[in-house]
């Protein structure tokens, strides 16, 4: 519950940290919070909800299929995350910061700046869990993949599928045209791998056998 | 001595087996070589290659250091609450075994496990290197960086996920570990106040300028020293050698009080 808000409010204390008085990279930051922070936060948290139910086979025994209950926990973490992120957004939008950056790419499409990198890590946070089993190993694999684009942007926007999958096209996009498919790309990618758990998930002799502990 | 040696070969061995301590930084390499852009590619390059071996060397521990050292502190994080969230702790807490050598055996034991990939890794591309340019200096090279920047800086890391979490959940760690080793290591001292290129630098800025004259691979970048109008530029002295080995026995001082501090922690917990 923490990880969201503590992520905006560190994308607030960078952008106050920046010691330049130009509005325009302040609010590329500010909108790097959204677009960076809160999607690893959310992500990290997807990553964690497989494995760490010490009553599995009680789960599994259940009315409601196991996957079903962990699809609603991820949909409860994400929906903490979109409150957060929309509430952070119109506080930007209302304080004039929004548009300050100038690929904003204004206040409704705009909303694509958190919610597709979010989606995207998401999924991939929540399929590394239920392929590997062990929240170690899915963070592990989320914080990389986000290190990756941020140590290495350049490289991943040197060719045309990586900047489709480039998460944060928004704030450090080279090619501004590909936004719009990099965003729907990101969306979709996202919902292929929360499929993909949920079919890794109907097998319930996976969350019994051994754990990757 | 008993109790620490038991430990640490206890830890070893689990961790060591794990799947997932392997398959971390093996998905990791394979995305560092599909993006392209990084030495992996062009060390075997003799267009894109650096001429000097020591430079070629000491480039891939830093990207192998940047990339590979947050699989591994993610990976740790959740070793020291383990023992607790299994109910292992109590029967541990019940021998007569030291909790202090328990822990320094876990810590010790642990971490050489988890960072045995990283060394495969770059011990392999290293030797890789070294057959493709007949240069075998490069493996000396190779394994002098791993010693002095390489080991130190995940001594740093090992210390903090073991200690960290017992004062906050794990994945709210790995999302702070994972922001901090952007803030800490590369984020430049220009854009905004960060402890990159100080005396404190988990990279290992002062011992890649002033031990091995590391530039970057082109040899224009600058890893450690003051930077003109940054904060905590009373951190970033002139590099020498002295500063470089004070900058490793800062990490280790670091390691051993944030290790301390995670002891301490338990301890009270227990009373």
């Amino acid at each position: 519950m923490l990880g969201p808000p503590l992520a905006v409010a560190l994308g607030v204390a960078a952008a106050l940290a920046f010691p330049e008085p130009s509005d325009t990279t302040r609010a590329r930051i500010l909108l790097g919070g959204l677009e960076m922070a809160v999607p690893l936060a959310a992500a990290v948290a997807c990553a964690t909800l497989i494995g760490q139910d010490p009553a599995r086979e009680v789960q599994l025994s259940a009315f409601t299929p196991y996957r079903i209950t962990l699809l609603r926990r991820m949909t409860v973490v994400l929906a903490w995350t979109a409150s957060v992120a929309l509430l952070t957004a119109a506080v930007l939008i209302l304080t004039g910061w929004w548009e300050r950056w100038p690929q904003n790419h204004g206040a409704l499409a705009g909303q694509l700046t958190w919610l597709a990198p979010t989606l995207a890590l998401s999924g991939l946070g929540f399929a590394a869990g239920a392929v590997l089993r062990s929240p170690a190993a899915a963070g592990a694999i989320v914080t990389t993949v986000w290190a990756v684009q941020q140590f290495f942007g350049d490289a991943v926007q040197a060719h045309q599928p990586g900047r489709l999958l480039y998460l944060f096209a928004t704030t450090r996009g080279v090619v501004p045209g590909d936004w719009t498919a990099n965003r729907l790309t990101l969306l979709g990618t996202g919902a292929a791998l929360i499929a993909l758990a949920l079919v890794l998930l109907g097998r319930p002799e996976r969350l019994i056998s051994e754990e990757d502990e | 001595m008993t109790t620490f040696g038991a430990s640490l070969r206890y830890e070893f061995r689990m961790q060591v087996r794990k799947r997932s301590v392997w398959i971390v930084p093996a998905l990791t390499l394979v995305l560092f070589v599909l993006i392209g852009g990084s030495l992996l590619r062009d060390l075997f390059d003799p267009g894109e290659r650096p001429l000097d071996p020591r430079t070629g060397v000491v480039g891939l521990a830093v990207q192998l250091h940047a990339l590979l050292a947050i699989g591994f502190g993610c990976l740790l994080a959740d070793r020291l609450v383990r023992d607790d969230r299994l109910g292992v702790a109590p029967i541990l807490d019940a021998t007569p075994a030291s909790p202090a050598a328990r822990l320094l055996g876990k810590y010790l034991g642990a971490a050489a496990a988890t960072a045995v990939p990283i060394a495969v890794a770059y011990f392999g591309f290293a030797a890789a290197y070294a057959i493709d340019t007949r240069q075998p200096v490069a493996l000396a090279w190779a394994l002098a960086a791993f010693t002095v920047v390489i080991v130190p800086g995940l001594l740093l890391v090992a210390a903090f996920a073991l200690a960290v979490p017992m004062i906050m959940p794990a994945p709210l760690f790995r999302v702070l570990f994972v922001g901090y080793w952007l803030w800490g290591n590369i984020v430049s001292p220009e854009m905004m106040p960060t402890l990159a290129r100080t005396l404190f630098h988990p990279l290992g800025g002062y011992p890649l300028d002033a031990l091995f004259g590391f530039h970057g691979i082109d040899g224009e970048d600058t890893w450690a020293g003051p930077v003109t109008g940054a904060t905590f530029n009373v951190l970033r002295p002139e590099p020498t050698p002295v500063l470089a080995w004070l900058s490793i026995a800062l990490l280790l001082l670091v390691s051993a009080a944030a290790l301390a501090g995670g002891h301490t922690l338990r301890a009270r917990r227990l009373r």
